[in-house]
């Protein structure tokens, strides 16, 4: 009988070491710090000496059974048929964006970010029509009527729509809609794969979409002269760019052929907007 | 007498077993949380140097990071055609190159009240989902797929605004086998690292204007 109580005692504090250890591990981050990480390189080591391969590079965690090439992953890619014209497209943008927009993306951000971040949200409020119009496209009626009333808090309490109080104090977020997606959730497939200069990527489907949304723009309709109208979408433009985190030049970093990597994020990015 | 307490042992040592594998199951998002918050803390931390902070951050995903896993779900159909040789190469390649993803944001990087809001997490099986927001100047929803391995769930995917970066290697890589073959892509990969970390020792190569790369003159 002692021995059982023995062995009873010893599995009940083992039991609770382990559980112990369990709650270390989420209470405290150096734990996992140091003990995680050993354990992995240590794991890799012994691969990587035994098949005799460059052992300074042990991060990469050891081959196991399971298998994760799962072929019926969904594939997100999209027809390009004229793509030498489209490369040569994502070129002619590519050295618009270095040696023309990100420069004065750049100076602009002299600009504090709040100022820049209210630029954006007065040309987010004037996109409302674009959004309202096709969430009513698609039936998606509780998001028009978001739509709606932010266009009326952002409006008046937002100061003309250069704060955003209806997601702040209200929670009603925006959400993107345009034709093209409105096409897409009609069935329309993306058709072909097509570079605009100075637009950047679209699809046959979204530049007719780009097209009828062009109507909905409320500036549009106040009289401008031509180089006015050029400078305003010019601020849009480069307002966007200024608050982005750089994030072709990541893409050109680190992607071996960005023209491919621009196109499958395009491809499934709408995708994703679609369904959502 | 003896059966009994047999009978009692064994009852008693099956009963531990299952709750301590209970309690050893953790919830993916506490665990990637821990990394996720770490990381954080060392990019305000303005104590570390430069590289202790990379040195800490790459700690962290690698511990996070299943890049065998991340490398058979890229290469699809053309892991299993691949030699073993061939795939360990690719792998360390791989993550090289993924490393350098997060190297070279991490260099720019400038923190201004960023934070991370988790909204959910799915858990089926030894896969799990988990849902994030991250909250800067504008809400970008991320979300990890990850895997069970042992007792630590670790990340496979990274899918951040609709967009898998699984999927957009997958693609990307896919084509470029299909016209070059798995060598042409494993000696464009080698380039591209050479390239990186010439850049790096260039140093400040992030505000000069890259230059012109002939790979894609029309």
């Amino acid at each position: 009988m002692r021995a059982f109580i023995i062995i009873l005692l010893f599995l009940l504090l083992g039991g609770l070491n382990s559980a112990l250890a369990q709650d270390a591990v989420q209470a405290d981050s150096a734990v996992i710090k140091q003990e995680a990480v050993p354990s992995v390189t240590a794991e890799s080591e012994k691969t990587l000496v035994a098949d005799d391969f460059t052992a300074e590079d042990v991060y990469y965690g050891e081959g196991d059974d399971e298998d994760f090439t799962d072929g019926a992953m969904e594939s997100f890619d999209i027809n390009d048929p004229i793509e030498p014209f489209n490369r040569s497209m994502f070129w002619v943008n590519d050295k618009l964006y270095f040696y023309l927009f990100k420069p004065i993306a750049r100076g602009y951000r002299v600009v504090p970010e709040p100022a820049r971040k209210s630029v954006s949200n007065f040309f987010s409020n004037l996109g409302t029509p674009v959004r309202f119009v096709n969430s009513v496209l698609q039936f998606k009626l509780a998001d028009a009527s978001t739509e709606l009333g932010r266009l009326v808090v952002n409006s008046t309490a937002g100061v003309g729509g250069l704060f955003d109080p209806a997601k702040k104090y209200l929670a009603w977020r925006k959400k993107d809609e345009d034709l093209g997606q409105t096409f897409g959730t009609y069935g329309v497939g993306n058709g072909f794969y097509i570079v605009w200069p100075l637009l950047g990527p679209s699809s046959a489907r979204d530049t007719v979409g780009l097209a009828g949304d062009f109507f909905l723009d409320p500036l549009r309709y106040v009289k401008m002269k031509p180089l006015e109208r050029y400078a305003l979408k010019g601020l849009e433009k480069e307002t966007k760019l200024s608050l982005n985190k750089d994030t072709y030049e990541g893409i050109k970093r680190q992607a071996l052929d960005p023209y491919l990597y621009v196109r499958t994020t395009y491809a499934q990015h709408r995708k994703g907007k679609i369904k959502k | 007498m003896f059966a009994k307490k047999t009978i009692l042992l064994a009852l008693t040592l099956v009963l531990f077993a299952a709750a301590s594998v209970i309690a050893a199951v953790p919830r993916p998002s506490n665990q990637l949380r821990l990394a996720v918050d770490r990381i954080i803390e060392v990019l305000r931390d303005k104590n570390l140097s430069r590289d202790q902070a990379l040195q800490e951050v790459s700690n962290q995903v690698r511990s996070k990071f299943d890049f065998w896993a991340m490398s058979q779900r890229t290469l699809g159909i053309n892991w299993k055609k691949a030699t073993k040789e061939e795939q360990q190469q690719f792998v360390r390649l791989f993550a090289k190159l993924l490393e350098d993803t997060y190297r070279g944001r991490i260099k720019v990087y400038t923190y201004n009240d960023e934070h991370v809001e988790y909204i959910g997490e799915r858990v089926r099986g030894s896969r799990a989902e988990v849902h994030t927001i991250v909250v800067a100047n504008k809400e970008i929803p991320v979300s990890y797929k990850m895997r069970l391995k042992g007792e630590e769930w670790l990340v496979y995917d990274v899918i951040i605004e609709e967009v898998s970066l699984i999927s957009n290697y997958r693609n990307s890589y896919g084509e470029i086998v299909r016209d070059e073959g798995f060598g042409g892509l494993l000696a464009r990969m080698e380039a591209k690292i050479k390239e990186l970390a010439e850049n790096e020792e260039q140093g400040g190569s992030e505000e000069s204007v890259p230059a012109p790369q002939g790979g894609n003159a029309p």
